[in-house]
């Protein structure tokens, strides 16, 4: 089942769209000024330790490549793999690297290097080189195996000692962990060299802080909270909005103990008005989220629905003097999640349940913000059910139905109430041209290019 | 199955296959007819799936009574979702289904009619007594976005679609014959194109073999020769095609200037090969005039003594040399894309330069210098994207136009005429 | 205690018991005074800090009323007539309203009472208010429970409608009273405003939870010192004040002040703690107790030296006429008093002194009268003493005469016989005269060291050889001398004549014997010298006239014994005096003092002494 891999200029055509905007054939040169929330102090890709973020992976794609890359519509394209095939039962597979491609430092993009990149990533894979390509050999069938490898943290990377050297568009000229990353464009980069001659990012700058640098001109692109996006274009500013993505969650820390703390699960999963949640605190930058993955992944989300049933949760508390209270906790800093679980508060006190708010680390609920991890359904939700601590779903098949099975097992545990799919949203100055981002919001900073005074 | 059904996609590109060269012939009319076919074409590609989902429901309920409701969670416009339910509801019935009310029902149906990143997923939810419901689903690839209907404008400037496809375009140039053939340059290499029962064929793939990275904007012009088909310039590399069957293509690492021009006013440019502009080095030059700001694109207007070359300079302002001298415009709201293009109405050569529209797309919009300023001569001609290349034919009294569809992510390759007007 | 202490010490205690009773009573008024300025600065600043809340709260009702006139709440209102209110389109408007007026909280709300934006807690849309919006809208700022995500907190809050069609638009805003506001609010110097929340969260009759009480300067020690004036403030929903003692120092204590704080519905939702502190006043009392006390002891002290001065100007001319009539007692009689006041003590001075003038006067007078009978005296004696031998010298002459004529053989035997008598009478004669020139001629006594015992015992021992004669009658003698006697300046040889003219005077009292005693003793200032007898006595006549020059109970004496021995014993500065009662014996007193200071130098400086005379 060889896969020949499609020249790479289709692929970067396809997937980073168009390189020219508005009539303006693209301008070389500038430096692109970005801030950040996140503020990682690691860059490598492999790094376990530092949260899995969308901002992660926007730096990392800058300076690292993966062997595969997923368009728009989950299909895996060639990248540094230029094809790839698997043996019958794909628990074997096999992929072939792009000649040509060279690190930063120089030095060419080898199997081996590849295959000892992969390794640090995951140490449950066998992976060596054979030849002009490496063999990943997988203890599970992984049919997905290419969509896998197109996760950020598949980056291919070189580790020197401390060292690390990608082949990425952009090469780091200076790194200040997580204060502030200088990236260098390189002119040798194989698909093609990226427009803007650098890319300054200051991280660890609240949203706040971001919008006032963007309004004073200090940045050219910046990130814009998910409720904030509508009311950001209302006033007149560049807003990018992706998919909804990002699942905003409730977790049960424990399991059930009781049926009674089942139906007390129920009640509150029933309480839950998602959809005030999504238009009004939101802004509608948020989908209710029926289930783990947004719906227009898997076309099925809808059934999962729980909306707000207040007759269904009223039948649920007759006895509400023997709800125990829960503490839920949330991440102060973020000004969205302190609306939503006020906002859940309200209404489960309306269902006959306290819900204390709460900052400690230790409490019964946590609301929390995953982002989808890939485009692939099934990483998708392998990767958030290890994000929310429950157990890796099992797919019996290919199927739409058979991920529907394994979501739905996922679901019905009652450790996890879905509330929101936020969307992400940038804002850009106005001389950003030919701004893209991935269907989950990800940045493609190598593909802008700046648009007035910056030749 | 899914890979199955993705594979059986309407209008798919096959590159595998190598066809015979062919005289090419004119031909845009009949794309209209070509549209309309497909559509006819999708219809019945929901009767496999209808029957699946159909098996899949009587599998759970069994014969009897069913009440059945349809709810469209996709991108299906109604037409289609008629179309499906009646499919379903025939398969069911002859599957020993009953249609009835929900209260005389054995069991309600709920079908769905949704979507994924790349399938329609049906789903149905079958609720039957007090048991939970059950759900059943197929799914199946959604068939690439339609190519739009893109009609003629009725406009001064005329454009014409010639071809659409998912890789970027870098030109196109039309083979008059019988049949009439089509070049299309991407980034793999030139595509010929066959006119054969009102659609074109692919015929002959042409690849372009490169050892230096392509830019990031990359761009390419085909020129048709007399001596042989065509040549094709690609930054850094110079291919050339032989003149007879069987057409095959030579392709060289080259730095030679490509012509900006057209037959009858030639002028050629070093473009920058790792970079998507001209060096501003002319050759032979215009007059005296040998080098230039560095520029996107160049029109030549021609005067009565001399031709003025119009370039669109990377730093913006719009340079017209003379042969004497070099002067630019006041400030324009043109893009970066013009070309010469000879009409025949009004001075009888306009300028078309790319506009920023106020959609999403670009549009491009004639021109005419009496004087030192321009005046627009025509209507902007919208696109339904940003336009990516924009190149006079070889004979000049056309341009190709290539814009990027903003809805469905396709290259589009449209031919722009002027027509004198009303 | 002479005159001016008692004077000066009579002075000082009227200062004293006056200055004390003044302080006392000073003080005192002064502490009611203060007390009474005290609560009415208290009742002032209360008032005026009951006037920056009423300030406050007018700020509120201003804020709200801006609120309410804004477009934003125009608008809102206006959407509310025409369609179901659009949360998402107002779900930051009033935070943001809030923020622009500085209001904690502030809530759009339909007539409904349905939340459409709450600024403090933005998810509560679309939840009903907690008290109803039906009725007239309340004019002035009230106290109101708000529901915060983190728990109830208590509001400053104002209410106001916008009507702009059928459905009103009400704007219900306000500010915390938390630590900021109490904190922001202007107090008076000296004084501290704390608020206690009843909040709902209390169960009714609990104990006073103390976290519940704001302290904004946050220097409450101990606050559970105020619980009992909250629970009372509760309990009886009246305004208390009490005087709360935060430590052991008075200055430290306050006056509080709890007001009890209500709501729409009565419901007392807060007491509000005005400590006023006493430290001022208190101060200010130890101030002036310290002033009184200072200016006491000034005066005081003032009065016992103006006392001192007083005394002494009221003794000085008391004891000048005291010192005077010393003077004249010892002698002195033309010792004079300054007159140096009219008043009075002037008199009394001109009195005393026109009185010694007269004394002076009488006294020559005396001396005259005196001298002229002792001359009588001496002339009587005179002429009875020489007219004793003259009278035998006429008879012997008148017989010689008489002889030569009458028989002048006989003559010569007379002759012989009357020459003798002559010779005698004229010896007898010649004894008398030297008598007198003795007494004449007493010398001025050389001073030296003397021991009074070796003097009495040097008369003893002349005694001694008489009585041991035989031929006299039996006298015993007695010597009783003091064991250790001072030495004494005196002139022995003088000293040994009075003694003895006494010895020999006893026994001549004694002629039938009797029993002779001589006694010396040291007295405060010199010695004592005794010589008794037990013989005949002296009458009170005698014991009068005793010693007056000539003046003689005996037969044969001159009457100038006695006058020596009173001579010698007052030139040596003493005293003798006499008891006696006729038949018991006779006791002379002799008082001699030291005379130290008569002593002569002695040595080299004797004789430069007398090189320099």
């Amino acid at each position: 089942m060889r896969r020949s891999g499609l020249p790479l200029v289709v692929v970067t055509s396809l997937l980073f769209g168009d390189v020219t905007s508005a009539a303006t054939r693209p301008r070389y040169g500038g430096t692109l000024k970005v801030a950040m929330r996140a503020a990682p102090t690691s860059l490598d890709p492999a790094d376990s330790s530092q949260p899995e973020s969308l901002a992660r992976r926007n730096l990392s794609g800058l300076i690292f490549d993966t062997l595969v890359v997923l368009d728009d519509q989950d299909r895996p394209h060639p990248a540094l793999a230029s094809s790839w095939q698997s043996e019958p039962g794909s628990q074997r597979w096999q992929f072939y690297i792009r000649p040509g491609v060279t690190f930063h430092d120089g030095t060419a993009l080898s199997s081996g290097a590849v295959a000892a990149s992969l390794r640090a990533a995951n140490s449950k894979w066998k992976i060596f080189s054979a030849g002009p390509g490496i063999v990943i050999e997988c203890d599970v069938p992984t049919p997905n195996l290419p969509g896998e490898l197109a996760m950020a943290r598949y980056g291919i990377a070189k580790r020197d000692g401390g060292k690390l050297t990608g082949s990425g568009a952009f090469s780091v000229a200076h790194w200040d962990p997580g204060k502030k990353l200088t990236l260098t464009a390189r002119d040798d980069y194989w698909d093609g060299r990226a427009f803007v001659d650098s890319i300054e990012i200051e991280l660890g700058k609240s949203l706040h802080e971001q919008m006032i640098s963007l309004d004073l001109g200090r940045v050219d692109l910046i990130e814009v909270a998910s409720d904030q996006a509508q009311r950001a274009t209302t006033e007149g500013r560049r807003v990018d909005t992706s998919s909804p993505t990002e699942l905003m969650a409730l977790v049960f820390t424990n399991d059930q103990h009781s049926s009674g703390d089942l139906q007390q699960r129920e009640t509150l999963a029933l309480s839950i008005d998602r959809r005030s949640l999504s238009v009004v605190l939101l802004q509608g930058g948020a989908d209710p989220a029926d289930g783990l993955l947004p719906n227009w992944m898997t076309g099925y989300a809808f059934l999962f629905s729980t909306d707000m049933d207040v007759s269904r949760m009223q039948s649920q508390h007759r006895n509400p003097r023997q709800m125990s209270p829960w503490t839920l906790s949330y991440d102060a800093t973020d000004p969205v999640a302190r609306l939503v679980a006020e906002r859940i508060t309200l209404n489960a006190r309306d269902a006959g349940l306290t819900l204390q708010p709460t900052n400690s680390v230790n409490a019964d609920l946590r609301l929390v913000r995953i982002p989808l991890a890939s485009l692939d359904a099934r990483i998708a939700l392998t990767n958030l059910a290890t994000s929310l601590n429950l157990a890796q779903p099992t797919f019996n098949g290919d199927s739409a139905n058979d991920l529907y099975v394994a979501e739905r097992t996922l679901l019905q545990s009652r450790q996890v109430i879905p509330l929101l799919h936020l969307r992400f949203a940038s804002a850009l100055e106005g001389g950003v041209r030919n701004w893209n981002t991935d269907r989950e919001g990800g940045w493609r900073l190598q593909d802008v290019w700046l648009g007035t005074g910056k030749p | 199955m899914r890979k199955a059904m993705r594979n059986s996609v309407y209008n798919r590109l096959i590159r595998d296959v190598p066809i015979l060269p062919r005289r090419f012939q004119c031909f845009t009319s009949s794309l209209l007819i070509l549209l309309l076919l497909a559509a006819e074409a999708l219809a019945d590609n929901w009767t496999s799936p209808a029957a699946q989902l159909a098996a899949k429901i009587a599998a759970v309920t069994g014969p009897g009574t069913v009440a059945l409701d349809f709810k469209n969670h996709s991108s299906l416009r109604q037409t289609d979702v008629d179309e499906i339910r009646r499919g379903v509801l025939i398969q069911l019935a002859t599957l020993g289904l009953r249609f009835v009310n929900a209260e005389q029902a054995a069991a309600t149906v709920q079908v769905f009619l949704s979507e994924d990143l790349r399938d329609y997923v049906w789903i149905a939810e079958v609720h039957q007594g007090a048991n939970e419901s059950s759900v059943v689903m197929v799914s199946f690839a959604r068939p690439d976005a339609q190519l739009a209907a893109h009609e003629a404008a009725a406009m001064e400037v005329r454009k014409t679609l010639l071809w659409s496809q998912a890789d970027r375009i870098m030109d196109a140039a039309i083979l008059d014959g019988t049949p009439s053939h089509l070049l299309v340059l991407d980034s793999n290499g030139v595509i010929v194109y066959r006119m054969q029962d009102g659609r074109w064929q692919s015929e002959q793939f042409l690849a372009v073999a490169h050892s230096r990275p392509w830019p990031r904007d990359l761009r390419g012009r085909l020129i048709l020769r007399k001596d042989h088909l065509f040549d094709a310039f690609l930054p850094g590399i110079f291919c050339r095609s032989t003149s007879s069957a069987p057409v095959t293509m030579t392709c060289y690492e080259s730095d030679d200037p490509w012509p900006i021009g057209t037959d009858q006013y030639g002028l050629s440019a070093f473009f920058a090969p790792l970079r998507n502009f001209f060096t501003g080095v002319l050759v032979p030059g215009v007059g005296k005039q040998t080098t230039a700001p560095a520029f996107y694109s160049a029109a030549a207007l021609p005067r009565e003594k001399y031709t003025l070359w119009m370039l669109a300079s990377v730093n913006g302002p719009l340079h017209m040399l003379d042969g004497i001298t070099d002067r630019t415009a006041g400030k324009l709201a043109w893009g970066s894309d013009i070309t010469g293009v000879h009409s025949g109405c009004g001075s009888g050569w306009q300028i078309l330069a790319t506009e920023s529209g106020n959609n999403r797309g670009d549009t491009v919009r004639a021109f005419e210098f009496p004087d030192r300023d321009p005046i627009a001569v025509s209507q902007p001609a919208d696109f339904g994207g940003p336009i990516t290349a924009l190149w006079a034919e070889s004979s000049g009294n056309g341009a190709i136009a290539v814009s990027r569809n903003s809805e469905t992510g396709r290259y589009e390759a449209f031919r722009l005429t002027i027509s004198c007007g009303h | 205690m002479s005159f001016r202490s008692r004077l000066l010490a009579g002075f000082a205690l009227t200062v004293f018991v006056s200055v004390a009773a003044v302080t006392l009573i000073v003080s005192a008024v002064t502490r009611r005074a203060f007390e009474r300025a005290n609560d009415e600065r208290t009742t002032a600043l209360v008032a005026q800090f009951q006037h920056a809340f009423n300030r406050r709260g007018e700020e509120v009702v201003q804020r709200v009323e801006a609120v309410a006139a804004t477009d934003i709440s125009t608008r809102l209102a206006l959407n509310l007539n025409r369609n179901a209110p659009n949360y998402a389109a107002y779900l930051s408007e009033a935070k943001s309203l809030a923020d622009s007026q500085k209001l904690d909280f502030l809530e759009l709300a339909d007539s409904d009472g349905t939340i459409i934006s709450s600024a403090q807690w933005p998810a509560k849309f679309g939840y009903h208010e907690l008290f109803s919006l039906t009725g007239p809208v309340p004019k002035d700022v009230f106290l109101r429970q708000e529901d915060l995500p983190t728990g109830p907190a208590l509001g400053l809050s104002a209410i106001r409608k916008v009507d702009v069609g059928d459905k009103s638009l009400y704007v219900i805003g306000g500010r915390r009273m938390d630590k900021n506001f109490m904190a922001s609010l202007e107090l008076p110097n000296g004084m501290r405003a704390m608020l206690y929340q009843k909040l709902s969260e209390e169960k009714a009759g609990a104990a006073v939870s103390l976290q519940y009480l704001i302290d904004p300067s946050g220097t409450l020690q101990q606050p559970d010192r105020v619980a009992p004036l909250i629970e009372h403030v509760l309990k009886t929903r009246q305004e208390t004040t009490a005087i709360v003692h935060w430590s052991s120092d008075a200055s430290d204590d306050e006056s509080v002040h709890a007001i009890p704080l209500g709501g729409q519905d009565n419901q007392i939702l807060a007491v509000l703690i005005l400590g006023s502190s006493r430290r001022s006043v208190v101060e200010l009392q130890q101030h002036i107790r310290s002033a009184a006390l200072l200016a006491a002891s000034v005066g005081i002290a003032l009065a016992i030296l103006f006392s001192r001065w007083t005394a002494a100007r009221v003794t000085r001319p008391v004891e000048q006429l005291a010192d005077a009539a010393r003077e004249i007692a010892a002698g002195n009689w033309n010792t004079k008093v300054p007159v140096t006041s009219s008043d009075e003590l002037g008199a009394l001075a001109k009195s005393f002194n026109r009185m010694t003038g007269e004394l002076l006067e009488r006294k020559e007078q005396l001396v005259k009268t005196e001298r002229v009978a002792a001359w009588r005296e001496l002339a009587r004696r005179l002429a009875h003493e020489l007219k004793n031998p003259m009278f035998p010298l006429q008879l012997t002459v008148e017989n010689l005469i008489r002889a030569r004529e009458q028989s002048p053989e006989q003559f010569e035997e007379v002759f012989q016989e009357s020459s003798s008598t002559l010779l005698a009478e004229i010896s007898n004669l010649k004894t008398i005269v030297s008598r007198f020139s003795e007494f004449s001629s007493m010398p001025q006594p050389q001073f030296q060291s003397v021991q009074i015992n070796d003097i009495v015992r040097n008369v003893v021992r002349l005694l001694q050889a008489q009585l041991q004669s035989g031929s006299r009658i039996p006298i015993e003698c007695k010597l009783e001398l003091s064991g250790s006697p001072q030495p004494i300046a005196a002139d022995p040889d003088l000293l040994y004549r009075a003694v003895s003219n006494l010895v020999f005077n006893a026994l001549d009292a004694m002629p039938q014997g009797g029993r002779l005693t001589l006694r010396t003793r040291d007295g405060p200032n010199g010695v004592l010298v005794e010589i008794s007898d037990t013989g005949i006595g002296l009458s009170a006549e005698d014991r009068g006239r005793l010693f007056t020059p000539y003046y003689t109970s005996k037969a044969d004496g001159t009457g100038l014994g006695l006058a020596i021995v009173q001579s010698i014993v007052s030139d040596h500065g003493g005293r003798i005096s006499v008891r006696s009662q006729p038949g018991q014996g006779t006791t002379f007193v002799i008082e001699l003092p030291r005379n130290l200071d008569k002593l002569p130098v002695t040595g080299l400086i004797q004789t430069e002494y007398e090189a320099k005379m």
